[in-house]
């Protein structure tokens, strides 16, 4: 070793051995806290960062007759998305997609907007794509980076029936009904939520709960492939829905109404059970779901026969002659001399200087309850409800179900209206109204308004003798994998009690409207079972009468109520009652 | 002394520690490559490039060993000239507007400046071994100042900040080592800490009041005093002011022409990934070829300056206890020799190397851990390329052959 001073002074080395020491000391202190002190933290954030949920959706619910036929199923389906940040990255993109899907890039913009879930995640552009357009998208997909198409579930009508209205359609869900589900739910931008009918009714039965894969993702949002240590989370399906309908019926009903506006309702009285359900116009189901075009959708709230109208629970209607059972029942029930008591018809009834007429000008002559009900007099009834009074008729008006909503499981039913003193004093004024009045509600005019499941309702209680069973479409809610989930019974509640004497007669006399010689509604009568009936001629201020025609069957085999509705049908007799008779010869001659 | 036995001395007296901490952390690069791009399908070829310019640099490292004192010694200045012509060369051939680092032969292109670094530093060496000097006069630091000059212009006109720090960095610590007066010292570099400072009120009014309870103790002329206060204050005042008038948007537009690869935006989103990296590495890792971050492309740049990102995620903080410990040994190391040795010309080399060593390995791990601004400076030894790959490995070789020299030649 050379002997020798050393050419540096001792501190300055030791100096830069402290500088050296102090720096390396930062770094270790800095990569201990970083990789032993926020190590939790940190793992978390890499694990968030390349592993993204994939939603998996469940699929919905399909739909049954009584007797287990599909109704609706689901269909594959085809939907388009973009990836937002590479279209932003690509313009040109959107400028291929708008040329081949012929939709605007200011529209296609607009849903990326509306449906947008993050720069990365696919926003939904169109549903319902049809194959030719896949295929051809298929083709350029180097015009198109970004734009993405997955296989989506979507509502297949199966079956032939028409039931537009009960079972309502799917749509894609609003930010409304996101912010209100999504305390409780899943539910996500683009997708599909029940809209109307019993898809919207049974929404949180058919929708079932998505689930989730999870899969490996890189910098750019690029799927790298399954994440091999986290199991997928599967979907759980939604219900099934097993309903009371009765294809076969229903489809006869379907096709005796044919073009024409109104409804038809047909229930088993002796257990609720909606068998037939009609709302006329219909509209189509398969429009409707999923993305419907503006142009189609104005279309449909235009026509002025308001097909979107759902007539069997919506439609408000004055009941005509169909109520006088009402009044009938209130009189046998008492009055001590109701059966015998007559008032002559001829043809008008007077008030004050006001004339109320029947609808046989000629008149009907000396009239009993029996004969006014059978011949459907009004006369007679301008008569007797002077002796009812409007708070006493309204009364029972209401314990037939009236007035009220049916609490039926489709959503959007009408209360209709069963005017009463508090309400007539509020709508001409207090004693402003008159007598008048009283003559009008008490052949289903004026200011009564009923539905048709209303008047299927009441004619169901009569035909029980005032025992009413909840009118329903749903009658099981059935699991995936076959287990019943929930059963609809409904039980019976005795809401208007009568004689067994004054039943008798009101059964009769609607027996006789029927199959008595002069009654009103020959036309529904049956070979070998016995049907009993009320036509009604609902005034029209807007144009012809609409007709009526409720009834019933009190066969064991039958146990079926019903009500019939023609909007500017004419009189209840002519058209009504023909259809219905034609429905129950069909029903008879059902193939075992 | 004939060649032969010239040979068999060095050989007796290389260190072997200094080669073995070299190749280990060689080593450690080369697996971290290895790691990125066993996880890539595209069939990138970093690790057979790396593993070529690590034998090469083995190479390189045995070839400065073997170079004898004298030969250095002669060939200094013109090494330091040819250095600045290669600088000049991507500059005279700028195309479009942007200049180039580079200089391409076939599809490898070498970075002048990184061999810039050991000319420079073998040119300081020569200049204070030559005179003896010993920095007692301040005037005597002009000429490594202006020799340091040249090279940052061309340097900063690429523009390349990291490397011109660089050059200052070798050029503070050989003056400082080669014997300067502390209180020289301190007035020389008082003037770019008060530029500093004055980005932030309360540091700048500290650092003001430590100039001034160092220059009242100290015997200089009450003018002299004067003027390097004022001198500090004032530049300390027009950066801040300057600076002040600019839009946010020229500021940052100000940085990327002093470094082009300074880009806020794209650092922040860079050290935070980093960042995250370290932090899911935990203690021991994920284990190698495991790292999620760096291998799912979050990361850029992972394979150069990021490098460490890949040891971190994958062998945790162990690894990169045992990285930061090699880099400790090597360079401590290096600081002992340059005290050890007897001649100065060896010993400014040996401090220059450990300067340059000591900067690169801080601003590097301490950039990736967000304690330092993201600026383009590899980690030697580990990150990928080859210029810097075969400038440390001949700043190794030099740093053995400046150690072992004292015995075969005396």
């Amino acid at each position: 070793m050379l002997q020798g001073r050393n050419i540096v002074e001792g501190w300055r080395s030791l100096l830069v051995h402290g500088l050296l020491a102090l720096l390396f000391l930062i770094l270790i202190g800095r990569y201990y806290y970083l990789m032993i002190v926020l190590h939790e933290k940190y793992a978390e954030k890499a694990t968030a960062n390349h592993i993204r949920a994939v939603p998996v959706l469940a699929s919905r619910g399909v739909i049954y007759d009584r007797a287990g036929n599909l109704i609706v199923d689901n269909a594959p389906s085809y939907t388009i998305s973009v990836i937002p940040i590479e279209v932003k990255k690509k313009p040109e993109s959107l400028e291929r997609l708008s040329s081949v899907m012929e939709i605007s890039v200011e529209e296609i913009n607009r849903r990326i907007v509306k449906n947008r879930r993050g720069s990365f995640a696919p926003a939904k552009v169109f549903s319902r794509v049809p194959f030719e357009k896949i295929s051809h998208l298929q083709e350029h997909r180097l015009e198109l980076i970004g734009v993405t198409y997955s296989i989506e579930p979507i509502r297949n009508y199966v079956s032939e029936l028409d039931l537009s209205h009960a079972l309502g359609y799917t749509r894609e869900i609003n930010r409304d009904d996101l912010n209100r589900f999504n305390k409780d739910s899943d539910y996500q931008p683009g997708d599909q939520v029940g809209w109307k009918g019993l898809e919207k009714f049974h929404e949180s039965v058919l929708h079932g709960q998505r689930g989730f894969r999870y899969v490996e993702v890189n910098a750019l949002g690029q799927e790298i492939g399954e994440v091999q240590d986290r199991a997928p989370i599967n979907p759980i399906p939604g219900h099934d829905l097993v309903l009371s309908i009765d294809s076969y019926i229903q489809h006869t009903v379907e096709k005796a109404l044919a073009d024409s506006s109104g409804s038809v309702v047909i229930l088993n009285h002796k257990t609720g059970e909606i068998l037939a359900y009609a709302s006329r116009p219909g509209y189509n189901l398969e429009m409707l779901s999923g993305r419907i075009s503006s142009k189609d959708w104005e279309a449909l709230i235009q026509d002025p026969r308001k097909p979107l109208y759902d007539r069997g629970i919506q439609g408000l209607y004055p009941a005509g002659s169909t109520l006088k059972p009402l009044a009938a029942l209130y009189s046998l029930e008492n009055h001590s001399n109701a059966k015998e008591r007559t008032y002559v018809c001829r043809g008008s009834y007077r008030l004050g200087n006001r004339s109320f007429g029947c609808w046989k000008k000629v008149g009907h002559g000396k009239m009993n309850l029996h004969d006014a009900i059978q011949q459907s007099c009004n006369v007679y009834f301008f008569n007797l409800i002077q002796d009812i009074g409007i708070e006493d008729w309204a009364h029972i008006a209401r314990d037939f179900g009236f007035g009220q909503r049916a609490n039926i499981d489709i959503p959007g039913e009408n209360k209709g209206l069963v005017p009463d003193t508090k309400y007539m004093n509020r709508k001409y004024g207090q004693n402003k109204w008159t007598r008048g009045n009283l003559l009008n509600i008490v052949v289903g005019q004026g200011d009564v308004l009923v539905t048709p499941l209303q008047l299927a309702q009441f004619a169901g209680m009569l035909a029980q003798r005032g025992t009413q069973f909840q009118p329903h479409f749903v009658n099981k809610v059935v699991s995936k994998n076959g287990d019943v989930i929930q059963v609809n019974i409904s039980q019976p509640n005795d809401r208007v009690t009568a004689s067994k004497d004054s039943w008798d007669f009101v059964h009769q006399s609607m027996w006789d409207v029927v199959n008595g010689k002069k009654g009103t509604a020959k036309a529904a009568r049956q070979k070998d079972w016995d049907i009993y009936g009320k036509t009604g001629t609902a005034q029209n201020p807007h144009g012809e009468d609409h007709a009526w025609f409720i009834g019933f069957s009190l066969d064991e085999r039958y146990p079926y109520s019903w009500a019939v509705l023609l909007e500017n049908g004419g009189g209840g007799g002519g058209k009504a009652a023909p259809l219905i008779g034609k429905v129950l010869r069909n029903i008879a001659k059902r193939p075992s | 002394m004939n060649i032969k036995s010239y040979i068999i001395v060095k050989l007796k007296e290389l260190e072997w520690s200094t080669l073995i901490l070299v190749v280990l952390l060689s080593v450690s690069g080369l697996t971290a490559i290895y790691s990125i791009e066993a996880q890539h399908e595209s069939s990138s070829d970093y690790f057979f490039r790396q593993s070529i310019w690590t034998v090469v640099g083995i190479g390189l490292f045995l070839t400065a060993y073997f170079i004898p004192r004298k030969v250095l010694h002669n060939f200094t200045y013109p090494a330091y000239g040819f250095g600045i012509l290669l600088l000049l060369v991507p500059i005279l051939m700028k195309s479009s507007g942007a200049v180039s680092r580079w200089i391409m032969f076939g599809s490898i292109g070498i970075q002048p400046s990184e061999f810039m670094k050991i000319f420079l530093l073998l040119a300081h060496a020569k200049y204070f071994a030559d005179h003896k000097r010993k920095l007692s006069n301040i005037k005597e630091i002009m000429t490594p100042v202006a020799m340091t000059l040249g090279p940052t212009i061309l340097v900063l006109a690429q523009p390349d900040l990291g490397t011109a720090l660089t050059y200052f960095g070798i050029l503070i610590v050989i003056i400082f080592w080669a014997g300067i007066k502390p209180l020289h010292f301190f007035l020389l570099l008082a003037p770019i800490l008060s530029m500093l400072a004055s980005f932030q009120t309360l540091s700048f009014f500290i650092w003001m009041g430590v100039i001034i309870v160092i220059l009242y103790f100290n015997h200089l002329p009450f003018w002299t005093k004067t003027l390097n206060f004022i001198i500090n204050v004032g530049l300390g005042g027009i950066t801040n002011l300057l600076w002040a008038l600019l839009k946010p948007y020229q500021q940052q537009r100000i940085l990327s022409m002093i470094d082009s690869d300074s880009d806020p935006l794209g650092a922040g989103y860079q050290v935070s990934q980093s960042l995250t990296a370290f932090g899911s590495g935990g203690p021991f890792g994920k284990g190698l070829g495991e790292g999620t971050q760096t291998h799912l492309k979050f990361l850029p740049e992972q394979h150069t300056d990021f490098i460490m990102t890949v040891i971190g995620e994958e062998f945790g903080f162990v690894g990169v206890m045992v990285v930061i410990t090699l880099f400790y040994l090597l360079i401590a190391k290096l600081i002992t020799q340059a005290y050890n040795s007897k001649f100065r010309f060896d010993s400014v080399i040996l401090i220059g190397i450990t300067s340059i060593y000591i900067f690169h390995v801080f601003v590097n791990l301490g950039m990736i851990v967000g304690i330092m601004p993201v600026t383009g400076i590899p980690l030697p030894f580990i990150s990928y390329g080859g210029s810097f790959m075969i400038t440390s490995m001949i700043l190794a070789g030099l740093s053995a052959n400046m150690s072992s020299v004292r015995r075969a030649v005396g």
